[in-house]
């Protein structure tokens, strides 16, 4: 479904030094520094996955979630969505694609959101009875009923991000490249369209991309992670297998203090004691561990997907399944 | 339905069917904007402005061949040919260029240059519920003004004034996307509508201008979008030479903005988010 080969965007940027001296000077000598957001990266994903694209800030996230959707022109490298060539911005092309991002909104802003859904409906095409069934659907699944008479201006943050989803899925998209989705939306909301992205890629099929700095967000929705920082990507492959590679330990954690356990490898830890071994020796560890002081009560712990994350991005790491 | 074709004719077809809700959604945003749009559209009413000067300076006698009746039929004319070929695309484009407020309806598949024309011919009815009082008002005051132009008269004004709305449209555009380059394109329209001011009759006739300035005048775009119709449906000047020159201007503007558009998106940086 989605095919990048070598692909490049390099932004040419303006540099001025501060002050009316800089100003005087950018009068007579413009200074551009070039900037490399996108370097050779290379990925496929196929038809129907959910696929996280992590990075720090400036990584390069937005810029290539830009590029798959036509919004922007890539310096160099090929890239394919369904068959199309996204920059040529062909209909076909945009009729099976929709990009939510978290900070920017395509809603008719003193208008009630329902005006915003009819729009999209009449530019897009649809059908009114698939209109009002796709709709139908839409606010059944984010709970926005109360939300469709009233001016965009006056809904809540999370409130306009159910809008948003559902002015862009209107016309039944098969690509969803969401950037951001839950940025700024409290807990409860958060988990709501989390719920609703995975209900939806579940009952259409839809290819998922979706790009956030809410770890909970990627754990809860794509199995597959793509991993970028400085324009480069750093890991492709699954949640799982990246967790085994990076962090391979396992905490065991005792909750009350047992000397006899020391000898096993246990240190004191507030009021218990923790062992930290690789993670295929954990099962080991615990029966041993059992053996020795049957009534213990343990635990095993995983470091943190942020964590994983952040050693990813610290080590730098260049690794990969695929 | 889902698939749209590519072909003209489809996208076309496409255009049509979306044209009602488009115009019922664009009529209900300038409803939200009512008193910014009614200011809006007011603001552009220099004409009768200048025909209150005109009026006392041509009260001792004709200027320059226009007597009371001429000025007032002349910026009457004025003032409905520049309501209704009235367009924002140049602030719009500046804006969703420099903001990325563009992203998203590049992200439509309808163009979106057509979707702006259609948002543009939406406002019409707006505008010509502004216009037509207005003119009635004029008429209330100078009831002479009023005369009944010839079948060839009003159909030649038709055309030229279609040619203007599309050719004013075209040339706000072409401004509007010097912001792919520029950032900040509005230094360029407000140059250039100052000297439109001046070359398009907006001010004053082009026929109070010396003999070779008229002649060079009615040759550019300026006049093209404004004095020519005017000029056509008061008889004052050659239908088909102003009818030509429009022509070719806006076949030069089509031209020049659809070379624009295709450049200046491969720079669009979709700033912001």
């Amino acid at each position: 479904m989605i095919e990048v080969a070598g692909l490049c965007k390099t932004y040419r940027v303006p540099v001025r030094t501060p002050g009316l001296g800089g100003a005087f000077r950018s009068l007579f000598s413009r200074e551009v520094k070039e900037v490399h957001a996108v370097s050779d990266l290379h990925f496929r994903i196929a038809a129907g996955e959910r696929v996280g694209f992590l990075g720090p800030n400036g990584a390069g996230k937005t810029t290539t979630l830009k590029m798959l959707s036509g919004l922007l022109y890539p310096t160099s490298g090929t890239l394919k969505v369904g068959g199309f060539v996204p920059q040529e911005r062909h209909p076909s092309f945009l009729q099976q694609i929709t990009l939510v991002m978290g900070q920017k909104q395509q809603l008719l802003w003193d208008l009630p959101a329902i005006e915003s859904f009819e729009l999209n409906r009449a530019m897009y095409g649809v059908e009114l009875a698939e209109f009002r069934r796709t709709l139908d659907e839409l606010v059944a699944m984010l709970r926005a009923e109360p939300l469709l008479q009233k001016p965009v201006r006056n809904l809540s943050l999370g409130e306009r991000m159910k809008c948003e989803l559902i002015a862009a899925l209107v016309h039944r998209p098969s690509v969803l490249f969401l950037d951001e989705p839950t940025i700024g939306l409290d807990v409860e909301m958060q988990v709501q369209v989390r719920q609703f992205i995975a209900e939806h890629n579940r009952s259409t099929g839809a290819t998922v991309l979706l790009t956030s700095h809410y770890m909970q967000d990627i754990a809860a929705l794509t199995p597959r992670l793509l991993i970028i920082d400085q324009g480069r990507l750093r890991y492709d492959g699954d949640l799982e297998a990246l967790s085994r590679e990076v962090a391979p330990e396992r905490r065991v954690v005792i909750r009350s203090m047992v000397p006899q356990l020391l000898p096993l490898g246990f240190l004191p830890q507030g009021d218990g004691m923790v062992a930290t071994v690789p993670a295929g020796e954990t099962n080991a560890l615990i029966q041993r561990t059992l053996a020795v002081a049957p009534l213990v009560e343990l635990g095993v712990e995983v470091p943190p997907l942020e964590e994983i994350i952040g050693r990813v991005f610290r080590e730098g790491r260049p690794r990969s399944e695929a | 339905m889902r698939a749209l074709q590519a072909d003209g004719w489809s996208r076309l077809t496409h255009v049509a069917r979306a044209w009602p809700t488009i115009q019922q959604i664009a009529f209900s945003g300038m409803v939200a904007y009512r008193a910014e749009m009614i200011i809006w559209v007011l603001s552009a009413t220099l004409p009768l402005v200048m025909l209150s000067l005109w009026n006392s300076a041509a009260s001792g006698g004709p200027v320059g061949g226009y007597d009371q009746v001429d000025f007032a039929r002349y910026f009457a004319v004025n003032l409905i040919v520049r309501q209704l070929t009235g367009s924002w695309i140049v602030w719009e484009l500046n804006w969703n260029i420099r903001k990325g407020e563009l992203s998203p309806r590049l992200l439509r598949p309808m163009h979106p240059l057509v979707f702006n024309l259609c948002e543009t011919l939406a406002a019409l009815p707006f505008r010509a519920g502004i216009l037509f009082p207005l003119v009635g008002a004029l008429a209330a005051w100078r009831p002479e003004l009023l005369f009944m132009p010839s079948g060839e008269a009003l159909a030649a004004f038709s055309l030229s004034l279609l040619l203007s709305f599309v050719l004013a449209w075209l040339i706000q555009a072409i401004f509007g996307m010097l912001a792919f380059w520029f950032d900040q394109s509005m230094g360029f329209w407000s140059a250039w509508f100052a000297l439109w001011s001046l070359a398009a009759g907006y001010f004053v006739p082009l026929d109070l201008f010396p003999e070779g300035w008229v002649d060079f005048f009615r040759c550019l775009p300026f006049y093209a979008t404004l004095g020519a119709p005017i000029d056509i449906l008061l008889g004052r000047s050659a239908v088909g030479a102003n009818l030509a020159f429009q022509a070719g201007w806006t076949l030069v503007a089509g031209g020049l903005a659809t070379a624009m558009w295709r450049a200046g998106i491969r720079r669009y940086g979709a700033v912001g988010a």
